[in-house]
């Protein structure tokens, strides 16, 4: 057992095990991370076995010890099964492999999705055409918050909770019926992102008021206009904004439109 | 509404206070000098899965009364199920046990026998505690009953997969309980509620459908089952949904009187498989972009219509549709096989279906005794269907190419090794 441990070889071998050990089953562990997929392996692998090379062949008593093991399996009589073995297995895996590349399965087709598509400079929102380019959220000028805010906590809870979730995490009941999912607005990649007036944009026209490059025929967004009245989608977009803590992004001074036009491919 | 899980989002501290806080709601907690004994749950006895630990379950679950609600098979359509009220007087359906990842008390074993030994307040699931107390079973036929009802549901909540793959058959099995059916993979796609045009409806009655598809040279089955708790129309219902309607509130409904409505199904297609990304409108597409529909009635049990729907209240029948249907219901679950040619005289408005591309597909359905008909039904976004194709014989000459290549430079490596080895010494 010792001398296997103080062989290069074989302590090549466990440095790239305990590697794929690490990958595999305690970087999903770690708080805030996730199961890595297959590809980035790989990559991790490739960079383990280069290191692991790297260092074997940077001596060359080393390097000798190193190849002895792969020789021996070349050579040696008394090692004839395990040469046939490893041979029968690489054919095997590389025929696996090739059947696996060239087998042809029908998968969903890929859904490339602006999440925040630009939106229009002007809208007609119920017959009234509504200049979004600079627009403020006019709740914000109208008195104490508390009561807007109450107003779009009503609204939101009668209307947006079945997919948004009582969290606004995107989360609802509904939520998994649907593809894409609905916003997350807790997520640093959505409301805190954007403009009021986008939000506004994104309530009133839902859906079906998406450009092309947002896939329209997807979402599941009702294009709220058909039920809600101005102030009654801005109230909701003051309860957004201040449920989740975020800030809304500001209009530069100069009134430049790429300031809300957030942007960002999933 | 959907509990979320607080588990992840507040202390423990804090849930116990939460906890305090909404015991001061009731009456029931005024008096804090009473000391209440918890009840003390026991553990589940073993062996829960065999088949004599579920024949005692099934037995006490027919003789404590699980069935007059719960239904013969455990989908919520036992007689009583459509008079059930909860504590504010709204219709409420009996649980279907099939699918325990629903479960307002929790879906394992543990979980139901909890919900056995309490019942679960504000609904008319009662306490079956004191029928132990009375000896007319003992606690561990109670487990078996709890184990007996989780084996109704499959062992893990189904996850969906975006890809039906509708494999080559020699013959297409027409009835839905054909028993060429059990060999072919099954796919699960929750509905949810319509709550994007008016009138919108928050709670649908079927949650999903379980979808088989074959094909043969030149025609295609699609085989979608679902659980129903009731074949609608059926009059014992009517009061329930009348109940129903009586919950809807009026700014988003019109006032409409209970009606025999049937149950009903709609398999959704674009007109032609798309080439690039862009399919039509989800929700039954629109007046520009049209969807191929089959739709299926109760009403009418053997026939399907086939038709093109421009949008959610808009749906046109083809004259030669050839949608053939054949459904079946057993104990709260229908099972209904659409099948059409694989190709299409009218190339324009019915889909001509091809092998080994990603046709989308969605499904809409409708449970007439829960008060649903027109936009007021269950929905689902778009996913696929793929008609496989037989593995061509090419598709094995490249791997066998590489096994041979591989090989021989092993054992050429091999060689070499020993030819060298050999020539030192």
């Amino acid at each position: 057992m010792r001398d296997y441990i103080k062989h290069p070889f074989w302590q090549a071998v466990g440095l790239l095990l305990i590697a794929y050990l690490v990958i595999v089953f305690v970087i999903p562990l770690l708080p805030g991370s996730a199961i890595v997929p297959k590809s980035v392996v790989l990559q991790y692998m490739a960079t383990v076995l280069v290191g692991v090379l790297i260092w074997v062949s940077d001596d060359e008593a080393r390097w000798t010890r190193f190849k002895e093991p792969l020789h021996e399996v070349l050579i040696q009589p008394r090692l004839k099964l395990v040469r046939n073995g490893l041979l029968a297995a690489v054919t095997l895996i590389v025929g696996c492999l090739t059947y696996s590349q060239v087998k042809a399965s029908v998968a969903a087709p890929p859904n490339l999705r602006s999440i925040h598509p630009a939106p229009p400079s002007q809208i007609t929102f119920r017959g009234t055409t509504i200049t979004l380019v600079g627009l403020e959220n006019p709740l914000r000028k109208q008195g104490e918050m508390a009561p807007h805010v109450a107003e779009g906590r009503r609204i939101y809870y009668q209307n947006c909770v079945p997919c948004h979730g009582d969290h606004l995490d995107g989360q609802g009941h509904f939520a998994s019926g649907f593809n894409p999912l609905p916003a997350n607005f807790q997520d640093n990649g959505t409301i805190a992102q954007l403009t009021e007036s986008f939000v506004f944009w994104r309530i009133a026209k839902g859906g079906p008021g998406l450009p092309r490059e947002g896939t329209p025929w997807n979402s599941a967004m009702p294009a709220w206009e058909d039920f809600l009245t101005e102030n009654e989608i801005w109230s909701v977009v003051l309860f957004l904004y201040d449920q989740t803590g975020w800030k809304p992004r500001t209009w530069e001074v100069t009134g430049s439109q790429e300031s809300g036009a957030g942007g960002g491919h999933e | 509404m959907a509990m979320p899980g607080w588990k992840t989002r507040l202390t423990d501290r804090q849930r116990r206070d939460v906890l305090a806080y909404i015991k001061t709601f009731s009456s029931f907690f005024a008096d804090t000098t009473q000391r209440p004994e918890p009840i003390k749950f026991s553990s589940a006895p073993g062996g829960g899965s065999n088949a004599e630990a579920l024949k005692v379950g099934r037995q006490f679950y027919d003789s404590i009364g699980c069935r007059k609600c719960h239904g013969d098979q455990g989908r919520g359509d036992g007689p009583s199920a459509p008079t059930l009220k909860d504590d504010a007087q709204h219709p409420i359906f009996a649980a279907n046990l099939h699918e325990n990842w629903r479960f307002n008390g929790g879906g394992t074993v543990e979980d139901i026998y909890h919900r056995l030994r309490t019942g679960l307040d504000g609904t008319p699931m009662p306490s079956f505690s004191d029928l132990i107390d009375n000896k007319f079973l003992t606690d561990e036929q109670l487990w078996r009953v709890a184990q007996y009802v989780r084996s109704l549901s499959p062992k893990e909540a189904p996850v969906v997969r975006d890809v039906i793959h509708a494999p080559l058959a020699k013959t297409l099995p027409h009835a839905p309980d054909d028993s060429a059916w059990t060999a072919v993979d099954v796919y699960w796609f929750p509905l949810v509620g319509q709550v994007i045009r008016k009138e919108r409806w928050f709670a649908p009655a079927v949650t999903g459908v379980w979808v088989k598809a074959v094909h043969t040279a030149d025609s295609i089955a699609v085989r979608v089952v679902w659980d129903d708790r009731s074949e609608s129309p059926d009059t014992a219902w009517l009061g329930y949904i009348g109940r129903v309607l009586a919950t809807l509130d009026s700014d988003d409904s019109t006032r409409e009187q209970p009606a025999l409505w049937p149950d009903q199904l709609t398999v959704q297609f674009p007109v032609s498989i798309p080439t690039g990304m862009e399919r039509p409108y989800f929700l039954m597409g629109s007046s520009s972009a049209p969807v191929y529909q089959w739709r299926w009635t109760s009403s009418a049990r053997g026939t399907a219509t086939a038709g093109l729907a421009r949008g959610i209240d808009r749906f046109d029948p083809l004259a030669n549709g050839g949608v053939n249907a054949q459904a079946v219901f057993d104990h709260g679950q229908w099972r209904v096989v659409f099948s059409r040619a694989l190709a299409s005289a009218d190339t324009a408005s019915q889909l001509p279906f091809r092998t080994g591309r990603a046709i989308p597909v969605a499904f809409f359905a409708w449970d007439g005794s829960n008060g649903e008909h027109g936009t007021r039904m269950a929905v689902s976004t778009w996913y696929f269907l793929a008609l496989d194709e037989p593995v061509p014989a090419r598709v094995f000459i490249s791997p066998v190419l590489a096994m041979v290549l591989t090989l021989g430079l092993g054992m050429l490596v091999v060689w070499r090794a020993q030819q060298k080895t050999s020539y030192r010494r």
